[in-house]
């Protein structure tokens, strides 16, 4: 018992009568969590059902690897992920589990060792670490030769799975001070385009490694990682059945003695998160920020409401967290698409038109963007040509970063594929489709505005995902209609020879952009300022 | 109890006029699906004065003062403000108030400074003008040390009075706080008080929400009291009072909530046996 522990009295509670209370909490939290609402029910059970196909079909995937050449590196790999993946989780998740939050319960008499001992149980119950365990049972039996090695699983096991969840548990409690204050939001809140750039990456990759030899490229960090914990309990399985006791015993050692760390250095900022000021006391520190990113920068833009808008948008788009998410993902996934199918020889300068989608898809929603903070909008519009300049002032400032950046995509797209001569006609495309995804975003923000949660990393309030939905589905095939003309136009040049004429595409488009984005703020700014009371009941529910 | 009508309360009919209510509303309605928020409520509020309109949690207040300031649409009812219609007339209206609403964010990834200088200029205040405002409202109201920390980093206070500080830029005529006191500490309350009582000394009207009895008394002329989503009375403190000893128990006899006790049922709390 450390030193901190209170005096002992004699409410305190041993583990063993803590555990079922925990567990009980763990499962009265996720039944509650369930009955809040059916949607939120069928989304759970369906992606329960998903998750254990999922992984039923790794764990028989990995029963059928059993006795192949490569196993053991696959086993340990698989192994290491699911302990990468239970390191960050809680970075990223920090509400998934509330029995996370120790801070909650810093008023009851409880005991550290007890504590740690009942809350690693209960962190058991779930479906992660039911996926988790499923993975490390496939692992061992696809390692396993033999009675003595099938022995050695047995307590290999359990100890992968306990170490990876103590590795979850040990992250979150010494991180949250940062989980728990603002800028641990945020960073939460930034993690889904960690997600969203890094499949793009893991894509790439799998495509690399496809084409590059297979699995024994994979054999040298194999043998790395058989010696990590938890992936060295798995190797200590395969080691047994190649007859390497010595070696097997170091691996279970090495997960024994990290699951014992870990347990440690869990308790005891366990102690210190309970027994020090609360984070939320300490946080806003950063007092010396300063005077705006750029006074120089901000006095370029017009004066009065349009200027104005177009440097609060700026602000958000850099500022907020949701806001700056989607920007990133937008231009990160605008960018690597056309270059990456230019990488691998399959691309043409068209996917340029992609980047331009990826941003004008902002335009939509603008008002749920604001938040309930709308209010401040609402009140100092109160003419049509008030809520014109409003949203000609937020399609300004997204033209600010779209517009050069669409250039860029398609010059460095048409650079990599050497074809410099489409560059007008797909500028002119592209620019056709940026005014008319403006034309439609503004339409669709007047009348399909929706919450934009901001505290959870859901992009739409609940009962709202149909009008989400219809807003950007719908939205994005007017877009696509509306600019059917230049396409057809593009299309007919090309099949009627006339190639000498496609540059032309590149003024027309951007003139027929800039009337189709004119016309569709001439139409949503009426509908704006007599729904404003509408709008503001739309996304004040996040 | 008074629910009176006071001199003045109208323009007189093709006479010289008298200064119009600052807040006149009439048979104002609105349904949450079943629930009724506002049943029918008139009110006449004077000009000048500093009012307070309170009542239990969920007595409609909020839901009130967002019908009066244009930002929730009434089933059914006229508001006017300075005897301008808020839905037939917005431009006349949204220039005439200031608004802090209870429930609602501001543009929180803006520093204090920042979000005084994007209110100003979108009302269209003159640049210049927004940001000599800007430096006094933040030094009034004690936040010129945090006037460059992102507002999402201000405490309750904080956000009551920067809040404050953007309604109060485009100096309205009058001003309608919900629960502007709600979570404040007192020192930021007495800071808000001052501010209030200073801007109301020049003729403005403040309208306020509060369930706060003692504060409503020390603080208003003229009170108005809610419960389940009707105007029980109206009138001046001393006529809403009428009789009783405190607001408070004048409040709670209207309300019909006095003399309600815990009885024998808590009969085992206190003492010494656990």
């Amino acid at each position: 018992m450390t030193a901190t522990s209170p005096k002992a009295s004699a409410a305190s509670p041993s583990a063993s009568a803590l555990t079922p209370v925990f567990v009980r909490l763990k499962l009265s939290l996720l039944r509650n969590g369930l009955r809040q609402s059916g949607g939120r029910r069928a989304a759970y059970i369906t992606s329960a059902v998903l998750v254990l196909l999922f992984a039923a079909l790794q764990l028989l995937g990995l029963i059928l690897l059993h006795g192949t050449e490569h196993a053991a590196t696959l086993a340990v790999l698989v192994v290491a992920l699911m302990a990468v993946g239970w390191t960050v989780m809680p970075l990223f998740f920090p509400s998934g589990d509330e029995t996370l939050d120790p801070t909650r319960l810093v008023m009851l008499p409880l005991r550290p060792q007890p504590l740690v001992g009942a809350l690693l149980v209960a962190s058991l119950v779930g479906i992660g670490p039911l996926f988790t365990l499923c993975l490390i049972v496939g692992s061992a039996i696809a390692v396993a030769r033999g009675t003595g090695a099938a022995l050695t699983a047995v307590a290999a096991v359990p100890l992968a799975l306990l170490v990876c969840l103590a590795l979850a548990r040990a992250v979150a409690a010494a991180n949250t001070r940062l989980l728990t204050s603002r800028k641990g939001r945020d960073l939460a809140v930034l993690s889904g385009l960690v997600i969203a750039v890094g499949i793009q990456f893991v894509n790439f990759g799998a495509q690399r490694l496809g084409s590059s030899g297979g699995l024994s490229a994979l054999d040298p960090a194999a043998n790395v990682v058989r010696w990590l914990p938890p992936a060295s309990a798995i190797g200590a399985v395969a080691s047994v059945g190649e007859g390497a006791y010595g070696r097997a015993a170091v691996q279970l050692l090495l997960s024994a003695g990290a699951l014992g760390l870990l347990l440690y250095a869990w308790q005891r900022s366990l102690v210190k998160l309970m027994t020090t000021p609360d984070g939320s006391t300490l946080a806003a520190s950063d007092a010396s920020r300063k005077e705006s990113t750029g006074k120089g920068l901000a006095a370029l833009l017009p004066e009065g409401r349009t200027g104005t808008v177009m440097l609060r948008t700026l602000r958000y788009a850099w500022r907020d967290p949701k806001t700056k998410a989607a920007w990133i993902t937008s231009l990160a996934i605008g960018l690597i698409v056309p270059v990456f199918n230019a990488l691998q020889g399959n691309g043409t300068v068209y996917f340029a038109c992609f980047a331009t989608g990826m941003l004008g898809v902002q335009m939509y929603n603008q008002f749920g963007q604001d938040t309930s903070a709308f209010w401040m909008v609402l009140q100092t519009i109160s003419s049509t040509r008030d809520a014109y300049l409003e949203l000609r002032a937020r399609a300004l400032a997204l033209l600010l970063v779209t517009l050069p950046y669409t250039l860029l995509v398609a010059a460095v797209t048409a650079g990599m594929l050497g074809d410099w001569a489409k560059l007008p006609e797909v500028i002119g495309l592209a620019l056709s489709l940026l005014g008319a995804m403006l034309a439609t975003g503004s339409v669709a923000s007047a009348t399909l505005a929706y919450s934009i949660p901001q505290d959870s990393r859901k992009n739409v309030a609940p009962g709202q995902g149909g009008i989400a939905a219809l807003s950007i589905f719908g939205g994005m095939v007017s877009g696509a209609v509306l600019c059917a003309p230049m396409i057809a136009l593009a299309i007919w040049l090309h099949v009627s020879g006339h190639h000498g004429s496609l540059w032309l595409l590149l003024p027309l488009g951007a003139a027929y952009g800039a009337l189709l984005c004119w016309a569709g703020l001439k139409v949503a700014a009426p509908r704006t300022a007599a729904r404003l009371p509408e709008i503001l009941t739309a996304v004040s529910s996040g | 109890m008074p629910d009176q009508a006071f001199e003045g309360t109208a323009d007189t009919a093709g006479g010289a006029r008298t200064a119009p209510p600052a807040v006149r509303v009439q048979g104002l309605w609105k349904r949450f699906g079943e629930q009724i928020a506002v049943a029918g409520i008139d009110l006449e509020l004077p000009a000048g004065k500093f009012i307070g309109l309170v009542g239990p949690n969920g007595a409609g207040k909020t839901t009130t003062l967002s019908m009066v300031t244009g930002l929730l649409r009434p089933d059914q009812g006229t508001v006017e403000v300075a005897g301008h219609d808020v839905w037939r007339d917005p431009v006349a209206v949204k220039s005439r108030i200031g608004v802090l609403p209870e429930g609602l964010r501001l543009f929180e990834r803006l520093s204090g400074r920042e979000l005084l200088g994007y209110s100003g200029r979108l009302r269209g205040l003159p640049g210049a003008e927004v940001d000599k405002r800007a430096a006094q409202l933040l030094d009034v109201l004690d936040l010129a040390g945090s006037q460059h920390k992102l507002v999402v980093d201000y405490s309750t206070g904080m956000r009551k009075k920067i809040g404050l500080a953007a309604a109060l830029l485009h100096n309205p005529e009058v001003l309608f706080l919900d629960e502007p006191f709600e979570g404040v500490d007192p020192v930021s309350a007495q800071t808000i008080r001052g501010v209030l009582e200073r801007y109301t000394a020049s003729g403005a009207t403040v309208v306020f929400s509060s369930h706060v009895m003692e504060l409503v008394e020390s603080l208003c002329d003229w009170v108005a009291v809610m419960a389940a989503g009707r105007i029980r009375a109206q009138g001046t403190l001393a006529e809403v009072r009428g009789g009783a000893t405190s607001l408070q128990n004048a409040f709670l006899e209207l309300v019909g909530a006095g003399g309600r006790s815990a009885g024998d049922s808590l009969d085992w709390l206190g003492g010494g046996t656990r």
